[in-house]
């Protein structure tokens, strides 16, 4: 029994289709990766498991649970919400508040814990992502990378059942991915479920146990690193392969 | 010969003035909160696109900012006993028209004038509130009005402090008109003492003093609630935090 279950899931902006029926289920302790072209649905993929799309049909089920994706329920809602955490593109940090009180408002105000018990697993997460001599700092006196690591922990602090990942590395200086990517590599040996949309490809074959190559709406390969990048079975992946190693060698050859 | 400008009296007659300034003050605090209040739920109408109140709404604000205060003041000091004198009519009722106290049309006129204009500073704050993060907080598990009160509202309120202190001063200045509703605050006894000396010019001079003690004061602690509210420039605990490392370089060095 799959730990989370994607059945019949499809978002459309206006009549463009982003996503046409997917279906995914992810074991528990998975790093699934979602590669593919731009404006393939990879985005709008995990934003519609959280919710912050309103996907046209489909249904998930977590925790044995069984939620639509159009549920007008908002106990529903937040409940699959509580369940799965977002670590976005742009850290999306509050900005009025410390990374230790970042990392402690959705304990407080969602888990309801105390206030000591809250900073106590707020300093436990922070220590993890290497960020326990920032804490009274503002996201504004934060790079992007530890901008990043501190949203890391605020999602991980939360003990989501799956972690979404939405391109956690494409808004950061390139001396910054690494350690960034360090961190995730972590939580992923830790055992944390996670759904990430990355271009890191690298990290993806050293780190991801699965990937999904998303096309069109539709997943079109699925596979290990291995299988995905050593004997891409459809055409489509092929080329995209080829284009993105193209693209290294013009890099490597400037 | 009599002075032909009496510096003394202009001092001297300012206690005699101030006599009324509890009017004055109630007058702004009461129709700041309505403007506060009422700006708030017209904000909260226009951002959430809520059918026919919106439509009201944006009239309303129309109106009031196309129309000068003192018309607004002679219109609710008529138009308030005319309507009750409709209300009685059709309803049989039996409100006393001439009991109703002058200061209640002030308030009315001010305080509506005050939200229309604040209506504007505020929906401008809550919408520069970064979309990301009421994504985050959403992602989090957080419910609406956690939302509303934890991540908006504390960010729109640093943003809109100085232009809703900017339109308090001029609310201050706005209760010298409260005498056109027979409302007798500082510019109205200003106005009745110096009708017994003569001296206008002396009074006028006194009026000018207080208005302008009052704004200052005003300023100063909202300029005061801006720097308290606002993300500090530097890291404070830096500081603190840097100080060890620093002894421990210098020992060593030592």
């Amino acid at each position: 029994m799959s730990l989370v279950e994607i059945r019949g899931l499809s978002k459309c902006f206006g009549s463009n289709i982003v996503l046409n029926n997917v279906d995914l289920s992810i074991n528990k302790g998975d790093v699934v990766a979602i590669i593919g072209p731009s404006g393939t649905g990879k985005s709008t993929l995990l934003r519609s498991i959280n919710l912050l799309e309103k996907p046209e049909q489909g249904t998930i089920t977590i925790n044995n649970k069984e939620i639509s994706f159009t549920t007008k329920s908002s106990k529903e809602k937040l409940e699959l919400r509580k369940n799965t955490e977002m670590v976005f593109q742009q850290f999306n940090l509050f900005k009025n508040r410390t990374a230790l009180e970042n990392v402690m408002e959705g304990l407080m105000t969602v888990k309801k814990l105390k206030k000591k018990e809250a900073k106590e697993i707020a300093l436990k997460h922070l220590e993890k992502v290497g960020m326990s001599d920032r804490l009274s700092h503002y996201p504004r006196h934060l790079s992007g990378g530890q901008q990043q690591r501190v949203a890391i922990a605020r999602a991980l602090a939360m003990e989501p059942e799956l972690l979404l990942m939405d391109e956690p590395t494409s808004a950061l200086d390139p001396e910054l991915v690494s350690e960034v990517l360090v961190t995730i590599k972590k939580a992923a040996q830790e055992g944390n479920t996670i759904l990430l949309v990355t271009h890191e490809m690298n990290f993806v074959k050293n780190v991801a146990t699965r990937i999904i190559f998303l096309e069109n709406g539709k997943i079109v390969a699925d596979g290990t690193p291995k299988e995905i990048f050593e004997s891409p079975k459809s055409d489509r992946l092929k080329d995209f392969l080829v284009k993105i190693h193209m693209l290294e060698n013009v890099e490597y050859s400037i | 010969m009599s002075k032909i400008f009496d510096w003394q009296l202009v001092f001297t007659q300012i206690p005699a003035v101030l006599k009324y300034l509890p009017v004055t003050l109630e007058l702004t605090a009461i129709a700041m909160i309505i403007g506060w209040i009422v700006g708030l739920l017209i904000a909260i109408v226009k951002i959430h696109n809520v059918p026919i109140l919106k439509q009201i709404s944006t009239a309303f604000v129309s109106v009031i900012r196309g129309t000068p205060i003192i018309v607004q003041l002679y219109l609710t000091y008529f138009g308030i006993p005319i309507a009750l004198k409709y209300i009685n009519y059709y309803y049989g009722t039996s409100y006393n028209v001439n009991g109703i106290p002058p200061i209640i049309f002030a308030i009315v006129a001010l305080g509506l004038n005050q939200s229309a204009f604040d209506s504007e500073t505020i929906r401008a704050a809550i919408l520069s509130v970064e979309k990301g993060q009421v994504e985050a907080a959403k992602s989090l598990g957080m419910n609406g009005i956690q939302i509303f009160k934890r991540v908006i509202v504390p960010q729109a309120v640093t943003v809109a402090i100085p232009s809703l202190g900017n339109s308090l001063i001029g609310l201050v200045k706005g209760t010298s008109l409260a005498f056109t509703c027979s409302v007798v605050e500082i510019t109205a006894q200003g106005k009745i003492l110096a009708g017994n000396s003569y001296r206008y010019f002396e009074v006028y001079c006194s009026l000018a003093i207080i208005y302008f003690v009052l704004t200052i004061a005003i300023e100063r602690v909202f300029t005061y609630i801006e720097k308290k509210m606002s993300v500090p420039e530097d890291v404070e605990t830096e500081k603190k935090g840097r100080l060890p490392k620093k002894e421990g370089l210098s020992s060593e060095l030592g």
